[in-house]
């Protein structure tokens, strides 16, 4: 395809080749006004200021000089610092996974997404700003009270494996120009049956791991840079009791970087904290059982960093907000609740410097929201990434 | 269950006995609410106080109490007094329970898929009180403390529906609000599934017989009422003539006796067979023939009973609102309604209610629910139809109601109208609303204490009331 030579091309060169061409940055700063502004840290400050120049946070607080020729928003609700999702297909359904190459650790999920691709529109309205464009899971059955009749798998299939054993690394991405935030942000392993297939290897649980152990062994290129700590790790596990095996894994091999998938991964909370992981919690549906959401909770006693995945397109981007008030309506501190929306997320992908919070400093990724954010009846009146407006009315 | 007859209604009469013999049931039908202590029985069994109670959507009281004794609210106001040996509970602002109009908890899991329900199907044999307590428990302690279930969900024509409290533990006296809740349909969902591959779209040409075979069922069940009152008036009056041929008789009794004797006489001179006199009178009126079926049907008919019809597609629910215009007492309530906006003026019109499905659905969805939005609800209200939300028929999405609620207030449903919706506008729709719905004196005791305002998705329910007991406190 054209495309993908001209990507190709970019890249070789250095240059981001995925990003839209930015449109020109509008001169002088940008100061908003809210009558609460949400700093991420549970902090809260009444008629806020936040001053945005060059795509970036320059001060946020009460009260604060409004330098001459900032254009100025006054939002009569709440501010806070875009939603992440922690995993995510938009724009790139169908294009993350090599079916026939289980093992491709120099994989980019970069390659993989389409940033004019329309997914990202949906995003942008509810709120989210970045997210993680990963590796296909193909997550085996849940265990849900009732399985809506003929759920359906994406690229389920008996015979050949349809998750990549190591699937290569995640990208994160941001919402509205497609820019790349991090190119390699974790490397992709899955531990769970959906990597195993008939009679392509690996076949059975023992030879994956067996296969994962030589791999780690004496790794090289992105394994290498996950052994060494460089590169964080997603290791995906369907079933506790994958996470455990996936548990074992990372410290065998001294790997850091967050378990994703089970969704009762909760649970296993003590253990997932002694290894130093975090948590990629599995998206919500209505109905998913309340155990799931309860494990949640257990996460946050344990002190385990987490976030919440997505699964866009294949999920409304609104479930992303509505899982964490599930959470909460089950236990879950709601201000732990936001930080895994936010901050708690970019720690989890080692960017917490850089989104997930209004603080001086951070890229600005912000939200105009009608009404407090954990409350599913505000909505986004408004949406900034690096800046820009991505969403919005009038203002 | 024998059709009630126009002439004697046997349940008017009864009724009145029954509320001359208990002046409690007779209380029961009062809708003022106490504004003082006057009334309040020693010995009531709860006292909830809060700072915030609202009576009914729009109505608040601040400082409020609510005294409830045996299941029912037997007061309601502000400066209320806990009465001596009362348990009372308290805090921010306490509400009526959410109903759930469009739900699955707790009925027995093949009833679900039972497509081969008719109208008589009763879902109160289909219910399974006992398993998934635990699905009731998390739907109360999430504030739904009722919901209306269906057997046959998903079949084209349900069943007669329940309304059923959410509480472990209940017998099923108390469970069970009503039997007979409504009758439920559906037109052009995707039939079946096939594993891996996901339900398949029926056929145009079957979905605009769904529609028709429904219209029929309607008429059919038109024509058994009609054809019942008019054997009615027949009897009435062919026992009206027998009673005057027999008087008639009766005067010249002597005579016609004589005239008889001789006719028969007269027939064996002759050698003829006397043929009896044969009066008009007779014949009997035929009596039509009993189907349980239809009189459900003539009930939704008349209007006694709702029908709660699932359809998503703008030309199906255009043909269904066609076909059941002439049914001028047709209580038709639209289940799903996805593509109704085009019809809201008729819809809002001809007083038809919809439950809509504020469900977050991504790109992996069934053909009917293409058009799906979750700002659905808020333009048919600013349209002025009659708006209910509803869990969707998925059992253990009722927990998740007023979270679903709280996404169609956040995509442009007013915040008072989705209150209502799941409250007094449920209970109106469902004929449960003498018992459930506001906090009145008389009203069963469902009702919710929490911490904040209702449907705020960050509120928690401190305490949930079901038919009097506190089954939710803040230890479970």
């Amino acid at each position: 395809m054209l495309a993908n030579t001209l990507l190709f091309a970019l890249a070789s060169t250095g240059t981001d080749p995925v990003a839209l061409p930015s449109p020109v940055r509008a001169e002088g700063e940008l100061a908003i006004r809210a009558a609460v502004v949400h700093v991420g840290d549970g902090k809260r400050i009444a008629d806020g200021t936040v001053l945005v120049r060059a795509g970036r946070i320059a001060a946020v607080g009460a009260g604060i000089a409004v330098p001459d020729g900032a254009a100025v928003i006054e939002h009569d609700g709440h501010l806070s610092a875009g939603l992440i999702a922690m995993r995510d297909y938009s724009g790139s359904a169908g294009e993350g996974a090599d079916s026939t190459r289980p093992v491709l650790p120099a994989a980019e999920l970069a390659y993989a997404y389409d940033p004019e691709h329309p997914d990202f529109e949906r995003l942008a309205r509810a709120g989210i700003t970045s997210v993680v464009i990963a590796p296909p899971f193909s997550a085996p059955p849940v265990q849900m009270p009732e399985l809506p009749e003929g759920f359906f798998f994406p690229g389920f299939s008996f015979e050949t494996p349809s998750a990549p054993l190591v699937g290569g690394s995640t990208a994160l991405v941001k919402v509205g120009s497609g820019r790349l935030v991090q190119r390699r942000a974790q490397l992709h392993l899955s531990f769970s049956e959906s990597a195993l297939g008939q009679d392509a290897a690996p076949t059975s649980y023992p030879g994956a791991l067996a296969l994962l152990d030589e791999l780690f062994a004496n790794p090289s290129g992105a394994l290498a840079d996950a052994k060494s700590g460089r590169l964080a790790v997603v290791l995906y596990a369907g079933s506790n009791q994958e996470v455990q095996r996936a548990v074992a894994f990372a410290q065998r091999h001294g790997l850091k970087g967050a378990i994703a998938g089970a969704p009762r991964a909760g649970e296993l909370a003590k253990a997932i904290q002694a290894a130093g992981l975090g948590v990629i919690c599995a998206p919500f549906s209505p109905g998913i059982e309340t155990r799931a959401l309860r494990a949640v909770a257990e996460l946050a006693e344990a002190g385990v960093p987490f976030g919440f995945a997505l699964d866009a397109p294949e999920r409304d981007p609104e479930s992303l907000r509505l899982g964490a008030a599930a959470c909460v309506r089950e236990g879950l501190d709601p201000d732990v609740a936001w930080a895994a929306l936010t901050s708690s997320a970019a720690s989890l992908l080692g960017a917490a410097a850089e989104i997930g919070s209004v603080a001086a400093g951070r890229q600005a990724d912000l939200v105009l929201w009608s009404g407090p954010p954990l409350d599913l009846g505000s909505t986004p009146v408004a949406v900034y990434v690096d800046g820009q407006k991505i969403h919005g009315g009038a203002q | 269950m024998h059709l009630a007859l126009p002439r004697l209604s046997a349940g008017v009469l009864a009724a009145a006995a029954l509320a001359w013999a208990s002046p409690e049931l007779l209380a029961r039908g009062t809708r003022a609410h106490a504004n003082g202590a006057q009334e309040a029985p020693e010995g009531g069994a709860l006292f909830v106080r809060a700072a915030k109670v609202i009576v009914r959507p729009g109505e608040v009281l601040a400082d409020a109490g609510i005294i409830v004794q045996d299941g029912v609210i037997v007061a309601v106001g502000a400066g209320l007094e806990r009465p001596a040996g009362a348990r009372e509970i308290a805090g921010e602002v306490v509400c009526a329970g959410f109903l759930d109009p469009w739900s699955t908890l707790g009925l027995d899991r093949g009833a679900l898929r039972d497509e081969r329900t008719s109208p008589a199907s009763p879902t109160a044999d289909a219910l399974d009180l006992y398993g998934d307590d635990h699905l009731r428990l998390d739907a109360a302690r999430a504030g739904v403390t009722s919901a209306r279930l269906q057997a046959g969900e998903k079949s084209s024509v349900g069943g007669l529906g329940v309304v059923v409290r959410n509480a472990p533990d209940l017998e099923r006296e108390r469970a069970l609000v009503v039997e007979d809740a409504g009758v439920a349909a559906s037109v052009g969902l995707s039939v079946g599934q096939s594993r891996g591959r996901g339900p398949s779209v029926k056929d145009v040409f079957d979905r605009v017989k769904d529609v028709e075979k429904l219209g029929d069922l309607i008429e059919a069940g038109r024509k058994y009422h009609e054809d019942w009152v008019e054997y009615g008036y027949e009897i009435a009056e062919w026992e009206k003539a027998i009673a005057e041929k027999e008087a008639e008789l009766e005067k010249d009794f002597k005579k016609a006796q004589k005239a008889r004797e001789k006719e028969v006489e007269d027939a064996k001179e002759k050698g003829k067979e006397h043929k009896e006199k044969k009066y008009k009178e007779d014949k009997r009126p035929k009596k039509p023939k009993l189907d349980e079926d239809k009189e459900v049907m003539a009930r939704v008919a008349r209007g006694e009973l709702p029908l709660l019809v699932e359809v998503h597609r703008a030309a199906e629910i255009r043909h269904l609102l066609e076909l059941t215009a002439h049914f001028d007492q047709l209580r038709l309530v639209l289940c799903g309604a996805t593509e109704a906006l085009p019809l809201a003026e008729e819809l809002a019109e001809r007083d038809v209610a919809v439950i809509v499905w504020p469900s977050p659905l991504g790109t992996d969805r069934a053909d009917h629910l293409r058009k799906h939005d979750l700002a659905l609800a808020g333009r048919l209200a600013a349209a002025g139809v009659g708006v209910l939300l509803g869990s969707g028929g998925e059992s253990a999405a009722t927990r998740d109601l007023p979270l679903l609620a709280g996404l169609a207030i956040g995509h442009g449903l007013d915040r008072e109208a989705a209150f209502a919706a799941l409250t007094e506008g449920a209970a109106r729709a469902l004929d449960v609303a003498d018992r459930l719905g506001t906090l009145e004196r008389g009203k069963d005791a469902d009702l919710l204490v929490l911490d904040g305002e209702p449907l705020v998705s960050t509120t928690r329910v401190r305490y949930a009331v079901v038919a009097g007991e506190v089954v939710v406190t803040p230890d479970n």
